[in-house]
């Protein structure tokens, strides 16, 4: 365990707005799992862990913000990841579930992908390892994108711009589907959020964050149990918890990270999301059922909406007042949106700009 | 002499109704980085996830073997110290004094996966100020004799939450209702602390021992132990008091700060008539003889609605003849108990006020050891919580005793009291 502490953590925090060739080829590093540490501090995100086998560089990151934005990844060309994971809407959609092609509804809610790169585990379930195995999966998904990996990679290499593109990143221009996914990856990790009002109250500007945030964040460090979960700089454990959500389909349940782990344990547990930027991204849990902050929080409130034998024994009833309640949402209302302009100013390349 | 005799009564209701409280443990929040109130309604009261977090060892639920150990950390050390003015009234007169109620000395961490310690000292307090007319020894004049109030190891999770093992001194699972986790910093629970004419076993100790404690996804919880029943002493015989604690919670949360809780308790011991017996061993314990058996029987229930939580206490107490010196042809028997009315408000549980009525009922040759206690407290957290943990006390007491012969007492204190 001292051997994990005392690792190198160096900072890669390539910025997507930077110029075509400014290589920034970064030297690998092990990636640091601090949540075997246990509950961590909350506090400001620390520089992004780049796993060995990705490193960043412009190109790359530009390559795959493309593909992020490009609806031509999907089979009919309608679907793109941004669909499901829209800037302009914290990085996930409207919901309460997301519509994928032709207009199927998927069972869950769309992750942020914000932050994304300091989550253990993608996916509410967790079921892929890194943001590279996350990003294979909408492509092949029936009701998501449509497609599958390798009708995908032909119509990739029927784009000249994108295999120049590949060439000049990979050295190749046989495009695979790792390509695909560790382009899109390392966009993906340039979406970090580190500039909310609550970072600079952490920062020491005292002027921050409102009496009232003030008194919202004691209670989500304290009454309001909210850190048992939504712990350290990420606001997550990255776990996963059944916190007695409604079910959309109480005759089908959702079984959340059972399906991956087949542990009776995990039935109906899903993975702690993050509470950065939090407020733009309506409606909450695994599967939108709560529609606002004030639901969200009231389903804490009450130990969960629905009795259910699996219930994390983290999940009890808090008998939080009014202005307790308003408290914490005017914590997580603004105090935790970020105003990065490299994030939030994100906007979707034209179809103009799109490799031809 | 009125002022003497005034002074001396304070000082030992003091001694007497001023026991040392424990238990907020600030070093779990340094751990943690969380406010106090993650597990305290207001300290040093448990809410529900502080009572889950205690039952579990110390441990987070679903984190054990992940957090970090008492190796990984600066020393889990802390401190609790209370002091202030009281303001004493009898029949007889008024008497005031600056006084320091307690100082506690705590650690407690995880050693391992599911091992996991507990250590409370209490050092001895000197009354400098008062007029003592004792002994003129070392042990003349404490409010606060050193002891080792607590020291235990528990093992977690042996089969999964149905078994904890605790060992050492500690404080018993029969506890529903911690004294030692009570608002009330001078009023106790006045039942915890009778005794019967010559049995020196109380409630309210804690104890040397072995007890199992479990928990249910239902809402069961049990502890069932085998100790001395002699409090921080060796044993007196080679008998061990034995004692079964079951309760059920009924809605969502553990009845601590949510939900409904409704309890059973019962214990059942042995006091020898003949001490030392024919033994003594170079630890103190003797194979006392004549042994003759008492037991405790009660109930408890927590309920809560919103931030306001009742909780009692109702018990019987009945000692062999053998043991009552009053009356040797009947059994000791008494009963007693609480009820307790707090509320916890503005904003973050900031404010805590309480109300609270004990009473003893011994038997009527023994009416002096009758109690009535009529009791309120006000408490109001300074500070924030994640930094210090300072709170402005102010507590009442009106305490009727004897039977025939009515004695009414008043205690008005003052105090602050703190945990770092």
């Amino acid at each position: 365990m001292q051997k994990l502490l005392i690792y190198p953590v160096v900072l890669i925090l390539a910025n997507p707005m930077m110029l075509p060739g400014q290589e920034q080829p970064v030297k690998p590093v092990t990636a640091v799992n601090v949540h075997v540490l246990g509950p961590q501090k909350l506090g400001n995100l620390s520089p992004v862990v780049v796993p060995p086998g990705n490193p960043q560089s412009s190109s790359k990151i530009l390559l795959g913000k493309q593909l992020y934005f490009d609806t031509r990844l999907s089979l009919d060309n309608t679907i793109s990841c941004a669909t499901c994971h829209d800037p302009a809407m914290g990085w996930s959609d409207a919901g309460p579930t997301s519509t994928g092609i032709s207009g199927q509804k998927g069972g869950r809610r769309s992750p942020p992908v914000s932050n994304a790169a300091y989550s253990q585990l993608q996916f509410w379930d967790g079921r892929a390892a890194t943001l590279e195995d996350q990003a294979k999966g909408p492509i092949a998904n029936p009701i998501e994108m449509g497609s599958t990996h390798d009708v995908m990679i032909r119509t990739v290499e029927d784009i000249p711009g994108y295999v120049e593109e590949f060439k000049k990143v990979f050295g190749t221009s046989t495009i695979t589907i790792d390509m695909v996914a560790d382009a899109i990856a390392a966009f993906e990790r340039t979406v970090v959020t580190t500039d909310s009002p609550f970072d600079r109250y952490v920062r020491g500007d005292e002027e921050a964050l409102t009496r009232m945030e003030k008194k919202g964040l004691e209670i989500f460090n304290g009454k309001g149990h909210c850190t048992l979960c939504h712990w350290g700089p990420y606001f997550s454990d990255g776990r996963f918890h059944n916190l007695g959500v409604a079910p959309t389909d109480p005759a089908s349940p959702d079984e959340g990270r059972f399906v991956v782990t087949n542990d009776p344990a995990d039935k109906g547990a899903f993975k702690t999301p993050t509470i950065r930027d939090v407020a733009l991204r309506a409606p909450y849990m695994h599967n939108g059922s709560e529609k606002d902050l004030d639901a969200g929080i009231d389903l804490y409130n009450k130990g969960g909406r629905v009795k259910d034998a699996n219930l994390d024994p983290l999940i009890l009833p808090l008998s939080l007042t009014k202005k307790e309640k308003e408290a914490l949402v005017s914590f997580m209302k603004r105090a935790m949106t970020s105003t990065n302009p490299e994030v939030s100013g994100v906007k979707p390349p034209s179809v103009s700009d799109l490799p031809k | 002499m009125k002022k003497f005799i005034l002074y001396s009564i304070t000082v030992l209701v003091i001694a007497f109704i001023l026991p040392v409280k424990t238990q907020a443990i600030p070093a779990f929040a340094r751990k943690y980085g969380y406010n106090c109130n993650m597990c305290h309604t207001g300290f040093t009261k448990l809410n529900d996830f502080g009572q889950r977090f205690r039952d579990n060892g110390y441990q987070i639920p679903g984190q054990e073997g992940k957090e970090k150990n008492v190796f990984d950390l600066a020393p889990p050390l802390a401190l609790r110290l209370s002091f202030g003015h009281t303001l004493y009234n009898n029949d007889e007169g008024t008497a005031s004094s600056f006084n320091l109620y307690g100082l506690d000395l705590l650690a407690a961490g995880v050693l391992h996966k599911n091992i996991s310690f507990l250590f409370i000292y209490t050092p001895r307090i000197d009354e400098p100020s008062s007029i003592f007319s004792g002994l003129d020894s070392i042990n003349s004049n404490p409010s606060q004799f050193g002891r080792l109030e607590s020291a235990n190891l528990v093992f977690s999770n042996i089969i999964k939450d149905a078994l904890n093992i605790r060992i050492g001194r500690f404080e018993p699972g029969y506890h529903i209702i911690s004294s030692k986790r009570t608002y009330y910093l001078f009023q106790p629970y006045e039942v915890y602390l009778m005794t019967s004419p010559r049995n020196n076993y109380t409630f309210d100790d804690n104890q040397i021992g072995i007890e199992a404690t479990g928990h249910f996804q239902g809402g069961f919880k049990y502890a069932a132990g085998f100790t001395n029943g002699t409090g921080a002493s060796a044993d007196n015989n080679n008998y061990k008091d034995l004692y079964l604690s079951m309760t059920q919670t009924l809605g969502k949360g553990d009845g601590q700060s949510a939900g409904q809780r409704i309890g059973l308790f019962g214990y059942y011991g042995w006091q020898p008539l003949t001490l030392p017996g024919t033994v003594i061993a170079t630890n103190g314990q003797t194979n006392g003889s004549d042994n003759k058996t008492f037991y405790r029987l009660g109930v408890s229930a927590s309920a809560n609605w919103k931030t306001l939580n009742m909780q009692m206490i109702y018990y019987l107490g009945s000692d062999n003849k053998a043991l009552n010196t009053l009356d040797a042809t009947k059994n000791y028997k008494f009963n007693g108990g609480f009820v307790e009315l707090s509320y916890a408000g503005f904003l973050n549980n900031r404010l805590i006020a309480s109300a609270m009525y004990n009473w003893v009922r011994p038997p009527s040759y023994d009416s002096d050891s009758e109690v009535n206690a009529y009791s309120a407290l006000c408490r109001y957290y300074l500070g924030d919580w994640s930094a210090i943990n300072i709170a402005i006390h102010a507590e009442y007491t009106h305490r009727i005793t004897g039977g025939a012969t009515k004695n009414k007492e008043n205690v008005f204190a003052l105090a602050l009291d703190f945990a770092f």
